[in-house]
């Protein structure tokens, strides 16, 4: 990344793009418009962007088949816009390859950060796989099976050991239910969510400091769970 | 007639029963079958003709069986053919007079002429009443010439001398045809009421099995199938339009695939106002008769009050939703442009300032401003959110998306969520450590903690408690959230669920009026139950969340193998 990153903001609505060019232009972000999914799709190719913002409902295209489009041939990071109770359509947008979500309306300061962490994770992407993860006070050492929480040893079980590594790995980042139990349970448990609850209710026993009042593991209603490293 | 058995038959017993047998049998045959015909006439289907011919049994059948198919062939032909039928049925009156002039001319009884008249009436009497009324008077005609040509002097001509006997004639003219008349007009009102009775009868079997009906297609079935009772036939379909959403029903009677033939009859299902559909209908053979045709449109016209019925009630059903919708929107534009106009307000007067050149804000006041906007813009998304969400509780468009929820997990978030607004109260959460999962819809279960709180922080004072407990009751989970709010009057406990309901002045408590109402159509599409209760010292909502999914607990988690 030489300079400023740009930003490819898909959304038909001119207040959004009037508001977020001002804000991100502000925030040393070069910001690419587009109105509809097509136009989105087409700059895309033209101008790879370091990251999209896109907007779920658009005039001409469903914003996951955009998503789905920019996918087939690129890893650029995703951030999507959605509104409250449209949880169905996040967790499909973020299943077909978006790397995070948004409700509108949301505080500028938490797009800023989700742009960041996305860039970031971009970045280390390109990077090779690490065998030792920290995430924020938590560090897991894939090699040597041990996770500690600010240099002390926690006792995990295999599972819960799997399902933190997994966490950590994908730090700051969204993660659907259905993705962590593929990815550490397996493809046949995919719906089991109920197992998600009972390993993340553990997980948090042994991190949180109140496990009630959760600041690590955070639950993103109807979505997933998002491991809370830094930002 | 006379000359039939006019020099014959003088002595004995024999003679006069060969000519019984020669002409009862032919004559018992055709008054059987005719009779019959006269039976089928009348439409009274319900009582078919007995197998044993009543006016018959006792006339022997030998020699004459093997005309006898014949006979019933010929007259099975002539079912078809009315005319025919009716002159069977003179000829059994005129055969029957003949009968009696035979007998009595075999017999020469030495009765008076008075008696002889008397029994000329019988036969005019029998003919009226087997054959009917014109026959009958045809009867009382030949009888009137047949006394005549035989006994009245001078004899075997139709002259009259003596004045004694042309009273006594004309007086039994007149007694038999008014007999002829009386009789028969008795006979045909019977018949005429029992077939009356008889539609009567149909005409109440559709009616009681039309009425509970509730819906299109189930009253075309009904009518189809009353209509194959009633009408004896092969086949019956009813059409019905296609007509404001409802599609085009086709009801057949047997089941069966379409009929190619052209139907026997057909008549529209139609109302007053409008045309509903088609009544077809297929007879093994002949046609209908009036009575049936008219039969056939009372049960149509029948048909299609009951489909107008069915349409009235739904269109008055739609009516009021949209009355009631009506009432709702009007209630909450009035709420909701009070509601949405206060935090714009705010926010207008905010912005605009902190963009005016005139002052200088300092920093504490421009932060202050800018937490105002920010706030109302909050409360401006949770108006909308209500709104939303009331909008599809209304339209039945509410469907929880239930996966299994820890309930700590929902509260704990909801109370994080919700830290700046409940500052001035002190929430306390109790919820067991070994509380099962529940199936829920994460979003709307926060919603409706999220509502709850906001009463209580609304109608609660500061600085008092608000506590939230739960604990599980057979199959369901039991959710209790108390605050220390003054006690709601008894009467009005079920209705704050009602929208736009408040117990207080609206003026000093904001809202839409539909939070409450929210958790309510919440919890019921989660198939739990809400409700609330002053208890001492606090005022409490209750409910409830089923903890099965589909009849089902949750799976025990699977410990994955190391690795």
């Amino acid at each position: 990344m030489d300079k400023d990153p740009t930003i490819l903001l898909i959304d038909d609505e001119p207040q959004i793009l009037r508001a977020l060019k001002t804000i991100l232009a502000a925030n040393h972000f070069k910001v690419a418009l587009a109105a509809t999914g097509e136009q989105g799709i087409a700059m895309a190719v033209a101008q790879p962007p370091d990251l999209i913002i896109l907007d779920l409902t658009l005039p001409d295209m469903d914003g996951i088949a955009v998503a789905e489009a920019v996918r087939e041939w690129s890893r650029v990071p995703i951030i999507v816009l959605s509104v409250r109770d449209n949880e169905k359509d996040k967790v499909a947008a973020l299943d077909k390859g978006a790397d995070d979500y948004l409700t509108k309306p949301f505080g500028i300061e938490e797009l800023l950060a989700r742009i960041r962490v996305a860039l970031r994770h971009s970045e280390q992407a390109i990077g090779n796989k690490q065998s030792i993860i920290k995430a924020g006070p938590v560090t897991v050492d894939l090699a040597r099976h041990v996770a500690t929480m600010r240099g002390e040893e926690i006792r995990l079980t295999a599972t819960e050991f799997k399902l933190l590594a997994y966490l950590t790995a994908h730090a700051d980042r969204v993660l659907t239910h259905q993705a962590i139990l593929t990815q550490v349970w397996g493809f046949e448990d995919f719906d089991h969510v109920e197992y998600l609850r009972v390993y993340v209710g553990q997980l948090r026993k042994k991190l949180e400091q109140n496990p009630d009042d959760p600041q690590l593991i955070l639950t993103e209603p109807g979505v997933g769970y998002r491991f809370k490293a830094g930002e | 007639m006379g000359e039939v058995g006019g020099g014959e038959a003088t002595t004995g017993f024999e003679p006069v029963i060969r000519v019984l047998q020669t002409l009862a049998l032919p004559l018992g045959h055709v008054a059987w079958n005719a009779w019959i015909l006269a039976y089928k006439d009348s439409l009274v289907k319900e009582s078919p003709p007995q197998e044993s011919p009543p006016l018959s049994p006792q006339l022997p059948r030998s020699g004459l069986e093997s005309t006898h198919p014949a006979i019933m062939h010929i007259l099975t032909n002539l079912t078809q053919n009315k005319i025919i039928a009716l002159l069977l049925r003179f000829l059994a009156a005129i055969l029957t007079i003949a009968a009696i002039t035979l007998v009595l001319q075999a017999f020469k009884p030495e009765w008076t002429n008075q008696v002889i008249v008397l029994i000329y009436l019988l036969p005019v009497m029998l003919s009226t009443v087997l054959w009917g009324l014109v026959p009958g008077i045809l009867a009382a005609f030949l009888a009137f010439l047949a006394f005549n040509y035989y006994y009245l002097v001078p004899l075997n001509t139709f002259q009259v001398h003596a004045t004694q006997d042309l009273i006594l004639l004309t007086i039994f003219l007149i007694v038999a045809v008014v007999l002829a008349q009386l009789i028969g007009q008795a006979r045909q009102g019977e018949r005429l009421a029992r077939s009356r009775e008889w539609e009567a009868t149909r005409m109440y079997e559709l009616i009681s099995a039309l009425a509970p009906l509730q819906d299109i297609s189930a009253v075309a079935q009904a009518l189809a199938d009353r209509t194959r009772e009633a009408f004896d036939c092969t086949q019956v379909e009813v059409t019905t339009l296609e007509k404001k959403g409802d599609p085009s029903i086709t009801a057949r009677a047997p089941e069966s695939d379409s009929v190619n033939l052209a139907p026997t009859a057909r008549i529209r299902i139609e109302t007053a106002r409008e045309k509903e559909g088609e009544l077809r209908l297929w007879l093994a053979e002949g046609n209908l008769s009036a009575e049936e045709q008219r039969l056939l449109a009372a049960f149509a016209s029948q048909g299609a009050l009951s489909i107008e019925r069915i349409r009235l009630a739904r269109g008055e059903k739609r009516s009021r939703l949209l009355e009631e919708s009506d009432k709702l929107k009007s209630s909450l534009l009035n709420s909701v442009s009070h509601e949405l106009r206060t935090p714009l307000a705010a926010i207008k007067a905010s912005v605009s300032s902190l963009r005016s050149q005139t002052v200088d804000w300092n920093a504490p006041e421009r932060s202050e401003l800018l937490a105002t906007i920010e706030e109302e813009t909050d409360h401006l998304n949770l108006l909308v959110g209500n709104l939303l969400d009331m909008s599809r509780i209304e339209s039945g468009a509410l469907k929880p998306h239930r996966t299994w929820n820890a309930l700590s997990e929902i509260v704990w978030g909801v109370a994080g969520k919700m830290r700046t607004q409940l500052q001035d109260h002190q929430l306390m959460i109790n919820l067991p450590g070994d509380l099962p999962l529940v199936p829920t819809d994460y979003v709307m279960i926060e919603q409706v903690f999220i509502n709850l709180l906001s009463n209580s922080i609304k109608y609660a004072a500061p600085g008092t408690r608000i506590e939230i407990s739960a604990g599980t009751e057979l199959d369901f989970m039991h959710v209790r959230l108390a605050n220390q709010s003054p006690p709601v009057p008894e009467d009005h406990l079920a209705l704050i669920f009602e929208k736009f309901h408040r117990i207080t002045a609206a003026d000093r408590v904001t809202g839409t009026g539909l939070g409450l109402s929210i958790c309510k159509g919440m919890i019921e599409a989660h198939g739990g139950k809400i409700w609330a209760a002053n208890e001492p010292g606090r005022f409490v909502f209750h409910f409830t969340l089923p903890l099965t999914l589909d009849g089902a607990l949750p799976d025990s988690p699977r410990e994955i193998d190391n690795g």
